[in-house]
């Protein structure tokens, strides 16, 4: 499961998704709201906060499809850089 | 019909000082689920969406609902009477209307009804007629170009993917400068797998391919065609209010320069940041976007230079306590 500080920086991008319902792995972020420029500012969040650049084949949609796809593409990132 | 509330452009000293810009969205695609509630259950809709059917003879939401495409000439008319339906509701919730309106791509024909400068009727005329047009021109006509949107690309690593497009005699012409990393790139298409994978090398995402492709120096023709199929029975007045154009960031204070900034957004390139640095120069601060953005009003450029309210068909009749602008 991913961290605290993956999951508020997610929960930033996708509007539909209430404070109190809890974010899935499964769940697709493009109902929860997340459209492209979401992605686009997201990346830039999560690329300052983790300190990675997302690149080649990290920058797909399929990369940005659910929180679980989104989380095992920056532990990977995270993974290479350390 | 809104109609101009006299608001004059006498004076730039008029608009400093006024705090807030109306600004109508390119058009990105749209579910007919996503809006059809709108279009019926608004009042707002529901009154330009009667206005529409009567210029076009048919029911507008039942051909949107019949008609697959995203970008069918439906769907881009039911875009233009959503906006405009986005905008009376924003007019609805504010005193003070907005001292500035602008139109990203698209959204330029919804800013000239808006700005007093083109009915209603003809702006669903004209939306109707290019509709039909590019889909005759560019099913002959440039069949192999696309414009790509390039996101996340620095200008000099922008400068360098150029380079090598010249490099191998390759065509291209830059049709959106959306901010300072974001570009949108016209191409032939069999180059558009090779710029997809030079992008994401350095970082860049390569985010949408449009077919057909727009706002080219190449398409003069279809201007040409634009204007003398579409546009030259049409009606332009002055605008009423200050209207900036997304093609320079400059202001359309007549008729005529109004009705030739909507033509030449087939040949000329959006540039979105001289419209922010007009709208900042204005005194603007606040922009009220009418309608589902998913570009121009989302991007940095814009974000960091004025408070964004949004309003979607989707936010307006379902307001949540947070809403994406």
């Amino acid at each position: 499961m991913w961290d605290a500080k993956f999951e508020e920086t997610l929960r930033q991008f996708v509007p539909f998704l209430d404070d109190d319902e809890p974010l899935a792995p499964d769940t697709s972020l493009r109902d929860l709201g997340l459209d492209s420029m979401g992605i686009i500012e997201m990346m830039a969040v999560l690329e300052a906060e983790y300190e990675v650049r997302f690149r080649d084949d990290m920058l797909n949609m399929q990369t940005f499809a659910t929180p679980g796809a989104l989380w095992g593409g920056v532990s990977k990132m995270v993974e290479t850089v350390s | 019909m809104y109609e101009a509330d006299g608001m004059g452009i006498t004076s730039m000293s008029q608009v400093i000082g006024n705090e807030s810009a109306l600004v109508f969205p390119g058009m990105g695609p749209v579910a007919f689920d996503e809006v059809s509630r709108f279009m019926v259950a608004n009042a707002f809709a529901r009154r330009r969406v009667a206005e529409a059917d009567e210029v076009l003879g048919y029911s507008l939401v039942r051909r949107y609902r019949e008609t697959p495409g995203e970008y069918s000439e439906a769907a881009q008319l039911a875009f233009l009477v959503n906006c405009l339906a986005l905008a009376d509701w924003h007019a609805d919730q504010n005193d003070v209307r907005p001292a500035v309106v602008t139109g990203a791509s698209f959204g330029g024909k919804a800013a000239a009804v808006w700005a007093g400068a083109l009915s209603f009727a003809d702006a669903v005329r004209m939306t109707a007629g290019f509709a039909r047009l590019m889909t005759d021109y560019f099913a002959t006509s440039h069949t192999d170009v696309v414009t790509q949107s390039c996101a996340r690309t620095a200008p000099d690593r922008l400068r360098e993917i150029l380079a090598e497009l010249d490099e191998a005699g390759e065509w291209y012409d830059i049709s959106c400068y959306v901010d300072d990393d974001f570009t949108m790139l016209s191409l032939r298409e069999h180059r558009v797998e090779w710029l997809a994978q030079r992008l994401r090398s350095i970082g860049g995402l390569p985010l949408y391919t449009l077919r057909p492709p727009m706002h080219s120096s190449v398409f003069g023709e279809l201007r040409r065609r634009a204007e003398a199929e579409v546009v030259a029975d049409m009606r332009f007045a002055d605008p009423q209010i200050p209207l900036v154009a997304d093609l320079d960031g400059g202001l359309r204070g007549t008729a005529a320069e109004v009705r030739e900034w909507l033509l030449d957004g087939f040949v000329r390139p959006v540039r979105w940041p001289a419209v922010v640095a007009t709208l900042r120069g204005l005194g603007v601060g606040t922009l009220r976007v009418a309608g589902a953005d998913s570009l121009f009003t989302r991007v940095p450029c814009t974000t960091k230079a004025f408070t964004v309210v949004g309003a979607s068909p989707r936010t307006v009749m379902q307001p949540r306590r947070r809403v994406a602008v």
